[in-house]
């Protein structure tokens, strides 16, 4: 075996100010009482006023990750673990240990989510600002106050505020509903904002436009993201860094230009070479063959072996723990420094016309 | 907006105008029709030709020697002024019997499908809540089993059982002969225990269905992406139970109900002729049987502009309830 630079699996950012303000250590969760993983072992820290960008195909786990950082995990599934939540009083809880009535107040004021498919995340038979009063009452804040700020949201959000908060759900397009839904996820002011594909449903234009504002709320009210999509190009134009989840773990933490230019781990590679990119020709463009496991039987080892070219006998036999390849950067493959050498990141070589990408060398 | 309410009350009135003219021509269209009959005995007896005309005329606001257009336009002119001929059978105004059957059968129907909606509503949030449970279980095995089960062999089973075997509930009639017929205690009473049959009757099968229909629609509701965004925005169960999860479910129910209201009115020509209750149902099998067309066109006529209206309401008042559906937008009748 190789060494282990972290062999906790945990990464201590040597840089953190403020230090993070959340914790997820070993988080896990599992169905049919154990027989069926749909997050292994997860540990990922989010540093305040950052924000994180969580990459991962669908059918990953990365809406189990959201989830699971409000202890929100739909049921029957069991969360084991630890969520710790660093107040910004300098006080901690672990989210997990939280009773109902401290999980409900925490949810939405200390950290909130916004759901992909905006439209379905309103009740269809209430208006926007129903919607609004009555989270606002729900956490017994001054709702004229309340009220007073979700217009400010909205109109940060280029939205008319009387207008949405007086339409119907489906009165409104996707784009502001999507907005309007940022606004209700910020109405109680809270310091953490969970995005579990936000932008999955709108076009292009609405996807960048929603971006731009984002990056603009973060800025104004100090917010710390977590944003999750299977869109590794659009979280890259946002994020500070980055972690792809591949078969309900995560495989590779860096800072964004890190993970984009030197990633050590072959699936985040091969996931940077299938992306559609300006620089490099179509024809450039690979797709990952085979697909991800699923949930149960996951194989031993690591759990992209069996499409990983540079796969031996150690890969499907130990699980690889996180390496440390770079300054903040963390990777879990075995072989991360051959990963680099051979699977060549096509939008580099571009230029020199090299024909294949490398890839096809496996084992 | 206007204009889809003018064109939704204009359709009401071609209906009604429509289901009017048909019930026209099925008296002049059917063969060996009660007139011929009497025309005959009339004349039989020796009743001059003229008199036998004017007395058929009078019975069916038609001359039989105009021509047809003409007996069309007096029949519908009849009609306009509430007048629906006389009854053959009960020598009196049709219009009167109408008047006197028809607050029977519309409390019996009104009341049982209320009870209908309320709690099949209640039985299948319930069951809802509690899915897969046994509860849940149990219910449904009983509704699918009262679902199968017509009304009407509940309502003999019924009869047989609590008012012939235990004679706890009277076996006819809408009230009693010794109750004088005004608004008193006694009269209420008496014109309850003779309609609990008929409404329980009229009552279990259907709300077994609604209880599904409405697991059906809750359990889909609460698998929706908005229930759990209320959760972690941390509203009150009893909150996302009634705005939430209740009135999305209950919501295409709603329309149900208005229909229904409609069509169970036809069904009590059985459920009245089982309970001998003398309701619009009642009078009509009674028409059928002596072939007493005046009357017979009389109850059809009601019935149909009954659940003419129970459409015509469902189609104004839906837009209210259900936002999604704004009037104007598009021009399906629900």
């Amino acid at each position: 075996m190789a060494s282990h630079t972290t062999a906790d699996g945990r990464y201590d950012d040597p840089t953190g100010e403020s230090g993070p303000i959340i914790e997820m250590n070993n988080a896990k969760v599992t169905y049919d009482g154990g027989e069926t993983f749909v997050l292994d072992d997860v540990s990922l820290s989010v540093e305040r006023n950052e924000v994180v960008g969580v990459v991962g195909e669908s059918g990953s786990g990365k809406s189990m990750l959201a989830s699971a950082m409000l202890d929100a995990i739909p049921d029957p599934g069991q969360l084991s673990g630890e969520v710790l939540y660093h107040r910004p009083d300098g006080t901690t809880v672990d989210v997990l240990e939280l009773s109902d009535e401290e999980l409900r107040q925490f949810r939405w004021e200390e950290v909130a989510m916004v759901f992909q498919g905006a439209m379905s995340s309103f009740n269809p038979t209430m208006k926007i600002g129903g919607h609004f009063e009555e989270t606002l009452k729900a956490h017994d804040a001054r709702v004229p106050e309340g009220m007073e700020f979700a217009r400010e949201l909205l109109s940060d959000l280029y939205l008319d505020p009387e207008r949405i908060l007086d339409s119907y759900p489906h009165e409104l397009s996707g784009g502001m509903t999507q907005r309007a839904l940022i606004a209700l996820s910020l109405v109680l002011e809270p310091d953490v904002l969970v995005m579990d594909e936000p932008t999955a449903a709108l076009d292009l234009l609405m996807q960048r436009s929603i971006l731009t504002l984002l990056e603009e709320l973060q800025q104004k009210y100090d917010l710390t993201m977590v944003f999750i999509t299977h869109d590794l190009p659009l979280v890259a134009a946002l994020a500070d860094r980055m972690a792809v989840m591949y078969a309900f773990d995560l495989i590779e933490v860096a800072p964004r230009d890190q993970l984009i230019g030197n990633s050590g781990h072959p699936y985040t590679r091969a996931l940077l070479n299938s992306t559609p990119n300006l620089d490099a020709p179509l024809s450039e463009m690979r797709p990952i063959e085979g697909q991800s496991p699923a949930p149960v039987n996951v194989p031993a080892g690591c759990s992209y072996a069996p499409r990983c070219p540079l796969a031996t006998d150690e890969c499907r036999e130990v699980d690889p723990d996180f390496y440390k390849t770079g300054d903040g950067h963390r990777t879990a493959c075995h072989r991360w420094e051959e990963a680099r050498e051979r699977i060549t990141l096509n939008f580099e070589t571009a230029g020199d016309g090299a024909g294949s990408g490398g890839s096809e060398g496996g084992s | 907006m206007v204009n889809y309410y003018v064109r939704r009350t204009a359709r009401v009135f071609v209906t009604i105008f429509l289901v009017a003219s048909l019930t026209f021509g099925l008296v002049r269209l059917l063969p060996g029709g009660p007139f011929t009959l009497l025309r005959a005995q009339l004349l039989r007896q020796g009743v001059p030709a003229d008199e036998v005309d004017a007395r058929i005329a009078n019975l069916q606001n038609i001359r039989p020697d105009e021509p047809l257009w003409m007996q069309y336009i007096d029949y519908m002119t009849a009609l306009v002024q509430g007048n629906l001929g006389e009854s053959i059978s009960l020598g009196e105004p049709v219009v009167s019997v109408l008047a006197r059957a028809a607050p029977w059968t519309v409390f019996v129907v009104l009341v049982s499908t209320i009870l209908v909606f309320v709690v099949g509503i209640f039985l299948g949030s319930l069951q809802a809540y509690w899915e897969g449970g046994r509860f849940d279980q149990l219910v449904t095995g009983v509704s699918i089993s009262m679902m199968s089960l017509p009304f009407y062999v509940v309502a003999v089973l019924l009869l047989y059982v609590f008012a012939y075997q235990f004679g706890w509930l009277p076996t006819a009639g809408t009230i009693s002969n010794s109750v004088d017929r005004s608004l008193s205690v006694p009269f209420v009473v008496s014109a309850l225990k003779h309609s609990i049959l008929p409404i329980v009757s009229y009552t279990l099968g259907a709300a077994g269905g609604q209880a599904l229909a409405m697991r059906g629609n809750s359990i889909q509701v609460l698998g929706n992406d908005y229930v759990q965004v209320a959760r972690l925005r941390g509203l009150s169960d009893g909150r996302i139970a009634t705005r939430y999860v209740a009135r999305n479910a209950i919501l295409p129910l709603y329309t149900g109900f208005l229909l229904l209201l409609g069509f169970r009115l036809g069904g009590t020509v059985i459920l009245e002729q089982i309970f001998s209750y003398t309701g619009l149902g009642y009078y009509m099998i009674t028409a059928l049987n002596a072939n007493d067309y005046p009357l017979m066109m009389g109850t059809f006529l009601v019935i149909t502009v009954a659940l003419v209206i129970g459409v015509y309401v469902a189609d104004l008042t839906y837009s209210r309830i259900d936002p999604r559906i704004s009037a104007g937008e598009s021009d399906e009748a629900y």
